[in-house]
């Protein structure tokens, strides 16, 4: 019945294309540009130097490789609460590589690898139990916290090799961070994954019917163990550039980034049942989220306060899109 | 004598994003009158009733009731007025029980002073009332996910009896129910014309239009055709109405043997056992030409059996060979990769995806057949995509605006086509179909069992599961009746009759 209505309001919005389309497609953008506007009018001074557009794009770099990530998790109609933790135990785990002397260009490699197998692990979990992956990743947070917490002392790691730092700072023309580049490349690959293989086909068919897409000859198991390693290996890549910005490996280091990473597919037209969303849409909300960040650090903004008003602006921004895209 | 008439319907147009569903369509609702709608699908039957229960608002027309024009009637007007509709796709919330189901938006309540709780015991009894008319042979409490679509079905029809009514639709009420199921429901149906209540009743099957109508509208194109008093009507009138002609009645060959015991055997199953009891030692062959039925009473086991043979659901024992060499088929995947295929019973659960369009639905297993590395590795390439999509849409005659729009928006019948064009375009070698033509047109049926016929003469295997015994006795070459997980009995089509295949498929019936 309801599912009915919705069509009814569908098909109603379908009859006057011009605003609603151009919303649909471009309805998260006009967020971002309002934010953007936001902070201009707030502080003409600090937003219109090159600097602070730079700053924005680095900051959004970490969320965006998580959110693409989590995407593909919400795609399947699971989720990935443990992408915080993958986060802070890739870092760790590299740091600590480097420290002991492993050259910086391999020991990043191994950290990302280690997220994907992280992923896998996940997805193992969830094929094996049967469980629901909120369960599952509820669980593998709480314990690769754990983990990172007890190799790390609880401490954190420094002293690994200044170039890995510089690098991973390194402004392309002095404008483009060059891990915004990264995240933009990781977006494009699987923007054309999403939209150009079967594979991709296949993880969308499985987000909008389980069931049909197991007569349908999808290999269930097989493809929720690679949306969860393609998380993993996402949060794992985001664990190593956030361990280059910081300059230091913290136990703690993105506690609750799941939140920012699902409230970025969310924002950028994820739906949770599944099957629907655009890896277009997630980096949209990636950037979102940073602006957001970024901004409250503008206005210097107490960081108590800042919790409050990040999850008042995630409500808003959802709820913003989808008062326009029925009221029209 | 005319019947005070209900509810009118003016000149009622809709028009969706490149479709106009209904043209110009008057409809009325008379008192203690089963009114029947026929039509093609896609003819806009099931749009004029979601505007008579306010889920669509019409383009332009009117809906008179009590003398009040109602040009843009609400979900809630329609409720107090007394139109209660059931809908053809099923609205029964799975994770509730059947009691909750049935009185999920009126909970009787029971007061404690101040406080108001639900009165479980008195839903109970309403519920087991409502359980009893319509024949379901269910605890109230049992939940609804554990159901059957029939019996999913039954409760659908017990809930527009929950409540006081003026008018009942039933939206192909009967797709899914057996026989027994059937003649529960026209005694519903007898039972509420005699209170004086107006029925509209939409079904595909003419034998049952004519057992149960009083009157028949014919829908072509979103427009009326003709209303008729049914007992001025025959069925084959009623066809040459809604197709343009007459269809042919057999679609076994002239010169099929009697026996196919002498052909070259194309597929066969051995010892086929589940582990709960759905299929117990079952064997049988399919030789080159052939069409094999699967007749049997619903919950005989038949679709289990066939869920087992392609490997979605798992065997204790059996072998499955295909041209004489043994295949194991322990998923679908695994099945499909050996070059069967499978259209279930039931395609809004296991058929379709919502989130795809007609021309995704249709590639998705073409593309999984070519891809390498367990179905993952490969390229979507959208030419072929397009022309394997617009090949099914000209081959099944599918009615929709384009093969770009979402399979949700098309009628359920062409949604039932869709899937069919799925497995069609993935070309394989055995083809198993469970209730093919469950939702579709008569014309429409003529073609695919036309089609049936072409793949098996072309020397595909077709195995056919349905409820409709005609269905079954006009295409099949063989008939093997199933119960309680054996093949009790096998006819060929030229000695197997309603009664006899009845029989067999019964208990009682075995000797
Ligand atoms: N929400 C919608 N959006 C776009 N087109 C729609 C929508 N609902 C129905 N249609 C179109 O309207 C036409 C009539 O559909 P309808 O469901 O009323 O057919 P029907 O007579 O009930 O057919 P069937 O026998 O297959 O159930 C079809 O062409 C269908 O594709
Ligand atoms: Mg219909």
């Amino acid at each position: 019945m309801k599912g009915e209505r919705n069509m009814a309001s569908n098909a109603r919005a379908k009859e006057k294309p011009t605003f609603n389309a151009l919303w649909q497609r471009f309805g998260t953008f006009g967020i971002l540009i309002l934010l953007l506007a936001i902070l201009a009018i707030a502080r003409p001074g600090h937003f219109f130097s090159t600097s602070t557009l730079t700053q924005i794009l680095a900051q959004s770099s970490v969320n965006i490789l998580i959110a693409l990530g989590e995407f593909f998790a919400i795609l399947i109609a699971g989720i990935d609460l443990s992408v915080g933790s993958v986060v802070a135990l890739t870092g760790m785990v590299t740091a600590q590589m480097m420290v002991a002397g492993v050259h910086p260009l391999l020991a990043v490699l191994l950290g990302v690898l280690l997220g994907g197998v992280l992923g896998l692990i996940n997805g193992a979990l969830v094929n094996g139990t049967g469980l629901h992956p909120f369960i599952i990743t509820l669980g593998t947070q709480a314990i690769l916290r754990g983990v990172t917490l007890m190799i790390s002392n609880s401490s954190a790691v420094f002293g690994f090799p200044a170039s890995f730092t510089r690098t991973i700072s390194v402004n392309v023309f002095g404008l483009i961070p060059l891990v915004a580049i990264i995240a933009l490349l990781a977006a494009v690959v699987l923007s054309f994954l999403t939209r150009q293989t079967k594979l991709g086909r296949n993880i969308y068919a499985l987000g909008g019917n389980r069931e049909a897409a197991w007569y349908a000859g999808i290999n269930v198991k097989l493809h929720t163990l690679i949306v969860f390693m393609i998380s993993g290996l996402c949060a794992g890549l985001a664990g190593v550039v956030l361990l280059g910005r910081v300059g230091s490996a913290e136990p703690a280091a993105a506690t609750g980034f799941e939140t920012y990473a699902i409230a970025a597919a969310i924002i950028g037209g994820t739906s949770f049942f599944g099957g629907k969303g655009k890896i277009f849409g997630v980096v949209i909300g990636g950037f979102i989220i940073g602006v957001i960040n970024f901004g409250m650090n503008l206005l210097s903004l107490p960081s108590t306060l800042q919790q409050v008003v990040m999850g008042a602006l995630i409500i808003g921004s959802v709820a913003l899109d989808r008062f326009v895209a029925n009221k029209k | 004598m005319q019947a005070e008439t209900l509810v009118q319907m003016k000149h009622v147009r809709k028009e969706f994003p490149g479709v106009t569903a209904l043209s110009d369509m008057s409809f009325d609702i008379r008192a203690g009158e089963v009114h029947v709608l026929l039509g093609e699908n896609g003819a806009g039957k099931s749009t004029l009733m979601k505007i008579l229960s306010g889920v669509y608002t019409p383009t332009s027309g009117s809906i008179v009731v009590d003398g009040k024009a109602y040009k843009n009637l609400t979900p809630h007007d329609a409720d107090r007025l007394g139109i209660r509709v059931i809908y053809q796709e099923l609205s029964v919330i799975p994770t509730l029980s059947i009691r909750e189901n049935l009185f999920v938006d009126r909970l009787p309540i029971k007061k404690h002073g101040p406080f108001h709780t639900v009165d479980h015991d008195e839903m109970q009894r309403r519920a087991e009332g409502l359980l009893e008319k319509v024949g379901l042979r269910r605890d109230a409490r049992t939940l609804v996910e554990d159901l059957s679509i029939s019996e999913k079905q039954q409760v659908e029809i017990a809930k527009a009896l929950a409540v006081d009514s003026r008018v009942i639709v039933m939206d192909e009420p009967t797709a899914s129910l057996t026989h027994e199921e059937v003649r529960h429901l026209f005694d519903v149906i007898r039972a509420l014309k005699a209170q004086g209540k107006g029925i509209v009743f939409i079904s595909h099957k003419l034998g049952e239009i004519m057992e149960i109508g009083d009157c028949v509208t014919v829908l072509k194109d979103g427009a009326n055709v003709g209303t008729h008093a049914v007992s001025d009507v025959t069925a084959d009138d009623l066809v040459t109405m809604m197709v343009g002609r007459q269809i042919r009645k057999n679609y076994q060959d002239e010169n099929t043997p009697d026996s196919f015991e002498q052909e070259e055997v194309l597929f066969e199953v051995q010892g086929l056992t589940r582990r709960d009891g759905k299929a117990k030692n079952v064997s049988f062959r399919l030789h080159k030409g052939e069409i094999l039925g699967f007749a049997g009473l619903v919950g005989a086991g038949r679709s289990e059996l066939m869920d087992a043979v392609f490997g979605a659901a798992p065997k204790q024992s059996g072998r499955i060979f295909l041209h004489g060499k043994e295949i194991r088929t322990k998923s679908p995947y695994r099945a499909i990769r050996h070059s069967l295929a499978m259209v279930t019973e039931n395609r809004r659960e296991t058929g379709f995806f919502q989130n795809f369009d007609i021309k995704e639905n249709i590639s998705l297993i073409s593309f999984l057949k070519t891809a390498r590395g367990g179905g993952t590795l490969g390229l979507i390439d959208r030419r072929f995509e397009r022309e394997c999509a617009e090949r099914q849409r000209k081959a099944l005659r599918i009615k929709c605006a384009s093969i770009d729009q979402l399979v949700a928006e098309l009628s359920g019948g062409n949604q039932q086509k869709v899937i069919l064009g799925r497995w069609l375009a993935a070309q394989s070698e055995i083809l198993i179909f469970d209730e093919p033509t469950k939702g579709i047109d008569v014309g429409s049926k003529a073609e695919i069992y036309a089609l049936m016929r072409g793949l098996a003469d072309s020397g595909k295997g077709v195995l056919v599961v349905s409820s409709e015994l005609p269905e079954l006795l006009a295409v099949c070459d063989t008939i093997a009746v199933y119960r309680e997980g054996e093949i009790v009995r096998t006819f060929s089509h030229r000695d197997a009759t309603e009664e006899k295949i009845m029989l067999a498929a019964t208990a009682d019936g075995a000797e």
